[in-house]
């Protein structure tokens, strides 16, 4: 009478899908195959831009339905999938609360058109480059944005696609809050600016 | 790339280029990334779209709103947001707003006139029609999106000033049956259970409620529970396999319509495996019977029965042993035949209701509400945990979710339906009646107290003549009315119809005169949601243009109608407060005591009954009500009228007004997505949310789709006896009707699933059945 529900599983469980999805594509991509390492190229901040209503916003699905589950390519360390480069980590991984986030599409959106109902004149908070402040020179930095979905650091800060101006610099080491501490939600953004 | 999008990274492009070439310490210029974001400043508000009331908080930069983020301090989304909640600050900025009074001209054309003559003139058309018509010819048609100041303003003008009761909102066409539902069996409108039922419920039964797509942010809370703890179940009753089918333990599909056999099923196996609270039932229940003779109720549609549908029901006391004879012919095996619905399935169900170790949660949205016996269907919900005692407890309650952010706050609590007035109260009780002069110090017998029409009654009455003048706020009826084509205007039919909004919509064209509205944060506001929570925001930004609140729209025209003495503080600079605290009047002592102003500013809103400043989880419960006295578990204090117990409703089967048949072989049943929130006018104009879904389209199944030789993507004509449309089809998209069925989406001014929906309407409530009706389907 009850069945399994299919979500709650994590990504080593879709192991299995994982290689049909990458044989399906491989087979479907015969003899047009890019070169792998130019689709894991770094995301760039103009990347971000566009795929943002607004710094902080959740991001748009840059690509088409795949027919399966996001976190079998978006898992915890993100990996390269053929024909469309690398699928980034899921920074929320370890998010703890606020329903487990398997419900992707609650906040990510396909784009199935490029057309506008009406012409808008929104204008968002600009994709900033931010950093922590630091108690003295050679401190280690504070964690300049909130927590809440975010918990899986090395999401945008290792890895393939992670910004460079971000890329942490020592990835052995990971309890990143054993130093980074979290400064307290700020006034200005999402992310907290506070100059030295 | 857009030009845009270009500027906004720019200004960052010089320092991450910096910052690459200088070795494993970035090198920033410290200063320059805080360029873009100085004079940025956050406050709360509760989102902007459904009765959810998720907590935002809101950035403001030089007076436009620039991002929002979910608010961690809210208990109710504890910092989640959805699609719709992250996109929020486009809604405010197409460049379409309106922004100036508009009057239609002998030509049809709009001109622009000043606010004074655009008040004058409503102050003089409503005036006109009260002079010449009387009362009955008057109307206001306003909003679950109303902010509890616009409701209160417009009952107070209308049934204080006009003596009319020709006010009623589109939440008729939402929640109307669980506001029936509820004061049927508790004489009190609105859940006892909140939120945290989320968190510690066992079992969730979901009746006709896709909530991963409606309430993504609630349903994200449930996942969690489950998450935790993996004795949660989730069980989808529905029609379709929609995205919350996927999340669910137990798919049970069922036949349109026929919820109510399936519950009177599962009643049927608790009362015959005694599996019923009888020590609850003894104490807490009292056993009512109402008018079932299926001719004398008929379905109230434009067609078969008189232009008003009037109908009445009638209360007779009934028993457990009425009941128990009752139930008898619905076995398993009869419901099964009736719903399409395993025996296995239905078991199953009556053993999670059954089971008295695990708490069970009922939830239920537009399938149990938008339906010709919805009324009947709430109560049977309800009856399942009044005969198993598994209510006012922490995770077992009947919970009805609501679909706009004031439903509850405005048109519920502050009463704006054609019958109700504050707190509970309505306008044919003479003590009611009383009450409320007194309060507004009013002459006694002001207030009329003849009920005015329901939604679709002011429609049919607007379309037959007797409605002259009609204001419309914040709402968009030329989109969501069943049947439209019934309800088009004729040029120069003598009627006067104003519309106040933020965008043009379908309803604005059929306006004489248009208001430009402010919207959300650029104005002060209070929204209840669904768990009884109520929600202040203060003013972050200015109206473009000359827009103003609604509230203030009706207090000018008032005042030009020699009716200012209702609103004698609306020219001082706090008259927000102190109409809430005029308001707040009518429920401080009624169980449903609102919480304090300043209280209100500072908390993430409360939950009434508000008394000594503390919140209420549980109404009804010892523990948690302050009305409720220790000694009693559970006391239903409302319902006087049963000796202060509940009512528990017997009620049968009945059939859909229409069901498919040769000439129109397929059902059609609509609703939303989890990208437009409700006819789209706010939603579309945001970039991200529009691209995700363009338009409305047709889901069908695949294999029906095989039968008609249709593929994804073909167009096809629906057509039903009203009216037709044309839509592309989806088969095994995000939702998959079986096979008979189809699914359109209602939010699309330009393909109007209305044309083809039936305005059969629940018996009691008058909430119109969008749910169910018959269409053809044909390849174009």
């Amino acid at each position: 009478m009850f069945s399994q529900p299919k979500r709650f599983s994590r990504a080593p469980a879709h192991a299995m899908t994982l290689i049909v999805l990458a044989g399906m594509l491989l087979c479907a991509g015969c003899g047009k195959r890019k070169n792998d390492s130019s689709t894991s190229a770094p995301r760039t901040t103009a990347q971000r831009s566009i795929r943002r209503a607004y710094d902080g916003a959740p991001p748009i699905i840059p690509h088409k339905p795949l027919k399966a589950d996001c976190i079998t390519c978006h898992s915890e360390t993100g990996q390269q999938v053929p024909e469309l480069g690398f699928a980034a980590a899921n920074p929320h991984f370890n998010t703890s609360h606020a329903g487990s986030l398997s419900n992707c599409r609650q906040c990510h959106l396909f784009q199935e058109s490029t057309e506008l109902f009406a012409e808008s004149e929104f204008v968002g908070i600009p994709q900033e480059i931010t950093h922590g402040s630091r108690a003295y020179p050679g401190a280690p930095p504070m964690v300049p944005h909130s927590k809440l979905m975010r918990e899986n650091c090395s999401a945008c800060h290792s890895g393939p696609s992670a910004r460079p101006e971000i890329r942490c610099t020592h990835t052995t080491r990971t309890n990143c809050v054993q130093c980074h501490l979290f400064q307290e939600p700020g006034e200005n953004s999402f992310a907290v600016h506070q100059p030295l | 790339m857009d030009r845009r999008d270009f500027i906004r990274v720019a200004g960052t492009a010089v320092s991450a280029a910096a910052g690459l070439g200088c070795g494993t310490e970035p090198a920033y210029a410290e200063g320059a990334d805080k360029s873009s974001l100085q004079n940025v400043s956050w406050d709360k508000a509760p989102c902007r779209y459904c009765g959810t009331g998720c907590g935002v908080e809101v950035a403001v930069q030089e007076n436009k709103v620039v991002a929002v983020r979910g608010d961690e301090k809210s208990p109710v989304n504890q910092g989640l947001l959805c699609a719709k909640g992250y996109h929020l600050p486009g809604m405010l900025y197409g460049k379409d707003r309106l922004k100036f009074p508009m009057r239609r001209n002998a030509a049809g054309k709009l001109e622009k006139i000043s606010w004074n003559e655009a008040l004058d003139l409503i102050a003089e058309k409503f005036q006109t029609a009260l002079k010449e018509h009387g009362p009955e010819s008057v109307g206001v048609y306003g909003s679950g999106q109303w902010t509890i100041f616009d409701g209160y303003a417009a009952s107070k003008w209308v049934k204080g000033g006009m003596r009319s009761n020709n006010l009623d909102p589109n939440a008729r066409l939402c929640m109307a049956s669980a506001v029936m539902g509820f004061v049927t069996q508790f004489q009190s409108d609105e859940p006892m259970g909140c939120y945290d039922d989320l968190d510690v419920g066992d079992d969730f039964i979901l009746w006709g409620n896709n909530m991963a797509e409606m309430h993504p942010v609630l349903f994200s809370r449930m996942l969690e529970n489950k998450r935790k703890n993996p004795r949660v179940r989730i069980v989808d009753i529905a029609t379709r396999w929609t995205p919350t089918s996927d999340f669910a333990d137990m798919y049970v599909q069922i036949n349109p319509g026929s919820d109510l056999a399936l519950a009177n099923g599962i009643l049927h196996l608790l009362l015959a495996n005694g599996e019923i609270n009888e020590a609850f039932i003894n104490e807490n229940v009292v056993f009512r019977r109402g008018i079932e003779d299926l001719e004398q109720i008929g379905y109230g549609c434009f067609d078969e029965q008189s232009e008003k549908y009037g109908f009445k029901d009638e209360a007779k006391e009934s028993s457990l042993d009425e009941l128990k004879e009752f139930i008898k012919e619905y076995t398993p095996e009869k419901v099964s035949e009736l719903t399409g619905v395993s025996v296995a399935q239905i078991k199953s169900l009556a053993q999670m209701y059954g089971d008295s170790a695990r708490g069970t949660v009922s939830m239920w949205c537009m399938g149990v509400n938008q339906h010709v016996r919805g009324t009947w269907m709430n109560n049977l919900i309800t009856d399942l945990h009044l005969i198993t005692g598994k209510i006012s407890r922490p995770g077992s309650n009947p919970f009805s979710l609501t679909g706009q952010p004031s439903a509850c706050g405005t048109a519920r609590e502050v009463g704006t339906l054609s019958n109700r007035l504050p707190a509970d109260m309505v306008v044919n009780n003479p003590e009611h009646r009383a009450k409320a002069e007194e309060i507004w110090k009013l002459e006694p017998g002001t207030i009329n107290p003849k009920p005015g029409y329901h939604t679709v009654d002011m429609f049919r009455a607007l379309t037959r003549g007797d409605l002259k003048a009609l204001w419309i706020q914040v709402t968009n009826p030329w989109v969501t009315l069943p049947n439209l084509n019934r309800f088009q205007r004729k040029p120069g039919d003598g009627r006067f119809i104003v519309v106040s909004d933020i965008y043009p919509t379908p309803t604005t064209e059929m306006a004489d005169l248009i208001l430009p509205s402010a919207a959300w944060i650029e104005r002060e506001g209070l929204f209840g949601n669904t768990e009884r929570r109520t929600q202040h925001w203060n003013k972050m930004v200015d109206p473009p243009g000359e827009a103003t609140e609604d509230a203030w729209q009706i207090m000018e025209v008032a005042k030009r109608m020699g009716m200012g003495h209702l609103f004698p503080w609306a020219d001082e600079k706090n008259w927000h407060e102190q109409m809430y605290e005029e308001y707040r009047q009518f429920t401080l002592g009624t169980g449903k005591d609102l919480a304090s102003y300043q209280q209100l500013k500072e908390q993430r809103g409360m939950r009434w009954p508000v008394v000594d400043g503390k919140e209420t989880r549980y109404r009804y419960a010892a523990g948690h009500d302050p009305y409720v006295k220790k000694e009693r578990g559970v006391h239903f204090y409302k319902a006087k009228g049963y000796g202060e117990k509940a009512a528990f409703w017997i009620r049968p089967y009945h059939p859909p007004a229409e069901v498919p048949d040769d000439d129109y072989p397929f059902w059609l049943t609509t609703g939303r997505v989890l990208e437009h929130w409700h006819t789209g006018s706010m939603t579309r104009r945001v970039k991200e949310l529009h691209r995700a879904v363009p338009a409305a389209y047709c889901e069908l199944n695949r294999a029906d789709a095989l039968a008609l030789n249709i593929s994804n993507g073909d167009k096809v004509k629906l057509s039903s006896r009203r009216g037709e449309v044309v839509l592309d089809v989806r088969v095994d998209g995000r939702g998959k009707p079986p096979k008979g069925s189809v699914f359109v989406p209602f939010f699309d001014e330009t393909k109007l699933a209305n044309l083809l929906t039936l305005d059969a309407m629940d018996n009691i409530s008058k909430e119109p059945d969008f749910k169910k009706c018959a269409i053809k389907v044909e390849k174009v």
